[in-house]
């Protein structure tokens, strides 16, 4: 990469940061981690009793005496969860506004003159802006964690690996956005379809009971491939859990199947993106 | 080096509706050459082309069928756009920048390192006439005169050679104009090409050297102003014409008008001029004035569409 090069990449990922922050929605993000962790620091206090038993009190309210490890995981978990469901709702929501807004009309025209290809004005505006979701991400679980080390000495990694899966998976759902957003030019369709996506997932999750629900082999198939093809979002979630109760992952399949997807989604949108006229 | 800072051939762009199953030759087989240096102006009617023609040049459109050169170089590729400033027609300027970050964000992807951004930013601002006190203030919060300014310095900032400007002092006031003109009457000084796309024509007279009409995506006329605006004939003012006279001398002239005891006589060739001034004179009428008269650009723009249209 030359100097010049590098240059606008970095002024196309500071650019979509700089129009994050100026949205709101992405304010709200950051005010409900800062939030959570303020949470963590002042209201959760936990009492390591004697080697790994431990008294947590919330709100002033003991708890008794529970398994330091266990409680620390779970609730770790119900965090990694909640990100993962809601908050990336919310980034796939705000993304979506995100990406939609470099087709528009009297501004695309000058984005396209500068002496960059298209492809690398797509790719900087995709990466910042998954930058962006992860910074936010990372900010919340890199904090919790910290704050739950300190507190109870219980340092495991598998809540920082989460994370990662959490970003990946989001990056494969702005790939779809960028998609939607380049060939139909709507932030609104993007966000049904991203949507509609990650509600299918699970449904597709259950296949093999599906499966013995229907009853030609025809639609069978069908089921199978959108299985298949679909990220997976839900077997996702639950190797997120594996992983931070540090239990064995039984198959990423799941992973590289979204990996796939996601990399041939985001290819088309390059590919339209480049034959389009605006 | 070709020697020609645009260079176009059979430039072509047909917007086709499906729907409607109808065909739109919205540039038509354009082939154009702007040589380095020249002040060009682009003329046409509302939906005449010239803002697809622009696009096309700049790579948002794709031609459906001939080719671009800037420079030489073949205009799809990135780095062929790299000598180019450029202000949009319509353009919607991200309204969560200021007029600084803004001119730092296209200048980065010009390719400019941040030192020199910073160096530049003070000077271009200023250059094309925005406050000091409206450099740090969100593009939201601008006038449309000031977007103007801000997107005329977002053009210039990598010192380009070839400036392509679309309607450049569209909701400027005068003064502005003015201080747009005198910015780039000061780059053509520095050689810098200039290409222009222009409903005011009385301007486009001023500043360009060189002009093109297009027309339904036709290119249908190019020349330099100096030639185009020549043939305009002369204008021969006398007094105290004996009334017997004027039929004569007025079935010579284009025109005639008597007004406040004058009679103002237009000519299309010198010749004819003469021999009116010969009659005069003889008839021992007194010669006002006499003068070549040139045709405004105006005028040539409006007697080449009404004669397209007409045949
Ligand atoms: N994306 C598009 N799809 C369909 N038709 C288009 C598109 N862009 C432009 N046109 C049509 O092409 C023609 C030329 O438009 P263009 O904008 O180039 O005109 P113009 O000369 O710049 O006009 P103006 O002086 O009003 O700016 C118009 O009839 C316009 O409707
Ligand atoms: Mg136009």
């Amino acid at each position: 990469m030359t100097a010049a090069s590098f240059n606008a990449t970095l002024a196309l990922i500071r650019d979509t940061f700089r129009e994050a922050f100026a949205r709101r929605i992405f304010w709200g993000f950051f005010g409900c981690c800062t939030a959570l962790l303020l949470f963590l620091i002042f209201i959760l206090r936990v009492d390591v009793v004697q080697g790994a038993l431990a008294t947590v009190s919330i709100f002033g309210n003991s708890l008794p005496s529970t398994n330091v490890q266990n409680l620390v995981q779970q609730t770790q978990s119900v965090i990694a969860m909640v990100l993962y469901f809601a908050g990336m709702a919310l980034s796939v929501f705000a993304s979506a506004g995100l990406v939609s807004a470099v087709f528009e009309p009297g501004r695309i025209e000058l984005l396209l003159s500068k002496p960059i290809s298209r492809t690398h004005i797509l790719l900087g505006r995709y990466a910042g802006n998954v930058l962006v979701v992860a910074a936010n991400i990372l900010y919340l679980v890199v904090g919790s964690w910290i704050i739950f080390g300190i507190k109870t000495g219980v340092w495991g990694a598998g809540f920082l690996v989460s994370s990662l899966c959490t970003i990946f998976v989001f990056s494969v759902l702005l790939a779809v956005i960028v998609l939607v957003g380049v060939i139909l030019d709507s932030a609104a369709v993007a966000i049904m379809v991203t949507f509609a996506i990650m509600i299918l997932t699970p449904i597709l999750a259950q296949k093999n009971t599906i499966e013995r629900l229907l009853s030609s082999e025809w639609s069978r198939y069908v089921v199978r491939v959108l299985y298949y093809v679909l990220p997976k979002t839900s077997d996702i979630s639950i190797i997120i859990r594996h992983l931070i109760l540090n239990q064995p992952v039984e198959s990423w399949m799941p992973v590289w199947s979204t990996a796939l997807f996601g990399a041939g989604v985001l290819g088309i949108g390059l590919w339209r993106f480049n034959k389009r006229s605006f | 080096m070709s020697g020609f800072a645009i260079e176009t051939e059979g430039l072509t762009r047909v917007f086709r509706n499906r729907w409607a199953n109808t065909e739109l030759r919205a540039v038509d087989n354009v082939s154009l050459q702007v040589p380095e240096g020249c002040t060009f102006g682009l003329l046409g009617a509302n939906g005449a082309g010239k803002t697809t023609f622009v696009k096309m040049l700049l790579s948002s459109v794709h031609p459906t069928s001939g080719s671009a050169r800037i420079f030489g170089r073949d205009s799809r590729e990135a780095a062929a756009r790299r000598p180019v400033g450029y202000l949009p027609e319509n353009h919607r300027f991200p309204t969560y920048m200021t007029g600084w970050s803004m001119l730092d964000f296209y200048g980065a992807l010009s390719g400019m390192d941040s030192a020199t951004r910073r160096r530049k930013i003070p000077e271009l601002l200023s250059t094309v006439g925005l406050d000091e006190r409206a450099w740090n203030i969100r593009l939201g919060k601008y006038s449309k005169g000031m977007l103007q300014r801000v997107g005329l310095g977002q053009a210039m900032i990598h010192a380009p050679r070839l400036l392509v400007l679309d309607e450049p002092s569209d909701g400027v006031d005068p003064v502005g104009r003015k201080q747009i003109r005198d910015v780039l009457q000061g780059l053509e000084q520095q050689g810098v090409t200039v290409f222009l796309n222009s409903h005011l024509l009385a301007e486009v007279e001023l500043f360009c050297r060189d002009v093109a009409i297009i027309q339904k995506g036709k290119l249908s006329l190019t020349g330099s102003v100096k030639e185009l605006t020549s043939s305009g004939g002369y204008r021969v003012t006398a007094c105290d014409v004996p009334e017997q006279l004027i039929p004569e001398l007025a079935a010579q002239s284009k025109s005639h008008r008597v007004e406040h005891g004058l009679l103002d006589l237009l000519f299309t060739t010198r010749e004819q001029a003469n021999k009116a001034v010969d009659l005069l004179r003889a008839s021992q009428c007194e010669i006002e004035s006499l003068a070549a008269t040139r045709s405004t650009l105006e005028e040539v723009f409006i007697r080449t569409v009404s004669e397209k249209q007409g045949g």
